[in-house]
């Protein structure tokens, strides 16, 4: 038996080519939704990934520097800074030796994981890490690179709120508009039989298919937009000159993105069948006449 | 056989606190043609719209085959169990009128199967209403106030309902088309059984009456007072009324 709903779809789809106007210009609207939001998504998910980077990078790399530059502090000899070097928090038994000017020196190691700093520090006092020196990370480096990171999150994360909240008022807005221009065709569906959850179902279509072509293009055009963006936000946010970063569309931001524009599609559908339960057929009709 | 029954019904429109039909009692068979006449503004379209199911009465009951309305699915009802032809046609503009028909029957899931049959048999449906397949295949947007009626009668029948409603169906059609029209809505109640209910202004159109109902100011107009009450009817449908009531003794 073929399916008693189908026509429901053809209707939808013959619909979407008799409104071209309508349509494109609600497209539009979502299409600009859409696209804010790849934007926003895309480069707030980068710099959460490239946090996350940093955090490893300039976590795990240890430093052992004299407390202050004071002469008198007991060197730290080769075989000494050798022996710290055995240890089974870092990644391998390797360590740099970095001049930090007035003959001082600074040893560099790279741990395993930033959280086994701690057992490494008392690991090396154990060994004979003569008073007056500190371990610890590379606190100023970490910040230089983390902070604006942290802020260009913190920044599109709003930005992303603000959008999907937008996004969502301007879907109910536009379902709003569109079932009300739509009036007298759905009571002339509805005076003939159609049931409501069909109706409904029909203006879903519609809204799915033009959400599904906006969000293909809005990968498109947020994808070539969010480099740039990015690019000026950092440009703003570090004092400093440092490497651009490098903002992707990623899978993962293609599926948030995906599920974004069903948000709005259903938005959209809930919108039209409250309001469609609302109008009796005979009530649109009588408008009319 | 009985098909419809209003038993004491009443209505007021929404806001409204005076009744535009007032306490209607009324039974309808299969197989017969009804016309219901009365002045502009009587309630006719009203009552057609209780009938339809497009609306439910405050007080009273409308019985479609025994079965009360209220306890109906009243889209079922309206897709498979009546066909209305509307005062104002209530065609989609946007769509032909042969994807008007179709959708019709989709709507009212016709036992016709398959896309290509369903399209001839709104095309052939078209043409018993005097459509051609091009005027067929043109949206109701350009065609006539004529031939849109025509298309709303065509669709009312797509789906073979048992009632057949229509509000001044041949208010806009030329004297030929209204007695093709008028043979074809005589013929679907005496060939095939259905019951027609036709609200109209014309003589032509009360000739055909088996019945006739009057409505003056929301109230049923029968016998004696119908008969003598000549502003609601011409003279055409005093001497029908006559004939019928002479029948009956
Ligand atoms: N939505 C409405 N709200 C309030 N009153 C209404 C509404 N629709 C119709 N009426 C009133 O109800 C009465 C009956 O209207 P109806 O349309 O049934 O008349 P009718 O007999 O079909 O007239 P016509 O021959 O002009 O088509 C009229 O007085 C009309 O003004
Ligand atoms: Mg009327």
């Amino acid at each position: 038996m073929k399916n008693k709903n189908f026509y429901v779809i053809e209707n939808a789809l013959l619909n979407l080519g008799k409104n071209k106007g309508r349509n494109f210009l609600q497209g539009v609207m979502i299409f600009a939704v859409i696209t804010t939001t790849v934007i926003a998504l895309s480069i707030h998910n980068t710099s959460v990934a490239i946090i996350g980077e940093y955090k490893t990078r300039f976590g795990s790399e240890v430093n052992i520097v004299p407390e202050t530059l004071a002469d008198n502090l007991p060197d730290i000899t080769a075989e000494q800074a050798l022996l710290y070097s055995q240890s089974e928090y870092l990644r391998d038994a390797q360590v740099d030796e970095v001049k930090i000017g007035s003959g001082a020196i600074k040893l560099v190691y790279y741990l395993k994981s930033p959280e086994s700093l701690d057992a490494f520090r008392t690991e090396v006092q154990d060994k004979g890490l003569p008073a007056g020196y500190i371990v610890d990370i590379d606190k100023a480096g970490y910040d230089r690179m983390v902070m604006p990171m942290e802020g260009l999150k913190d920044i599109s994360l709003t930005f992303l709120l603000i959008v999907l909240a937008l996004g969502c008022a301007i879907m109910i807005l536009l379902s709003i508009i569109s079932v009300r221009e739509r009036k007298y065709e759905i009571g002339v569906l509805r005076a003939m039989g159609m049931k409501k959850q069909k109706l409904a179902m029909g203006l879903w279509v519609e809204i799915l298919i033009i959400t599904s072509v906006c969000f293909i293009l809005s990968l498109i055009a947020g994808g070539l937009l969010s480099q740039s963006i990015s690019d000026a936000l950092l440009a703003g946010l570090m004092n400093t000159a440092t490497e651009p970063v490098d903002i992707s569309v990623s899978p993962q931001t293609v599926l948030q993105i995906f599920g974004v524009a069903m948000l709005f599609a259903s938005v959209a559908g809930i919108i039209s069948v409250s309001k469609i339960t609302k109008y009796e057929p005979i009530k649109i009709l009588m408008e009319r006449n | 056989m009985k098909c419809l029954e209003l038993a004491d019904v009443s209505y007021r429109y929404e806001g409204s606190t005076e009744y535009v039909l007032k306490n209607i009692s009324a039974a309808f068979d299969s197989g017969k043609v009804y016309t219901v006449v009365g002045e502009s503004g009587a309630g006719k379209s009203t009552l057609l719209s209780l009938i339809s199911g497009l609306d439910v009465c405050k007080e009273g009951d409308v019985y479609y085959d025994g079965k009360n309305l209220r306890e109906l699915d009243r889209d079922d009802y309206r897709a498979k169990c009546v066909g209305v032809i509307f005062q104002g046609y209530n065609l989609l503009i946007n769509s032909t009128a042969v994807y008007n028909i179709t959708l019709s029957m989709n709507i009212s899931e016709s036992e016709i199967m398959g896309r290509r049959a369903k399209k001839e048999a709104a095309f052939a449906l078209l043409n018993k209403v005097g459509i051609d397949r091009e005027t067929a295949d043109r949206k109701i947007l350009y065609l006539s106030g004529g031939e849109q009626q025509r298309v709303g009668i065509a669709r009312a029948l797509s789906h073979n309902p048992d009632v057949i409603i229509a509000d001044e169906p041949t208010g806009n059609l030329d004297a030929e088309t209204e007695s093709e029209v008028l043979k074809i809505l005589t013929r679907l109640a005496h060939e095939d059984g259905k019951c027609v209910i036709i609200v109209t202004h014309s003589e032509n159109v009360t000739a055909i009456a088996d019945e006739i109902i009057g409505i003056h100011a929301g109230n049923l107009i029968a016998g004696e007072k119908y008969r003598e009450n000549s502003a609601f009817h011409g003279e055409n449908g005093h001497e029908r009324t006559k004939t019928i009531r002479e029948n009956e003794q």
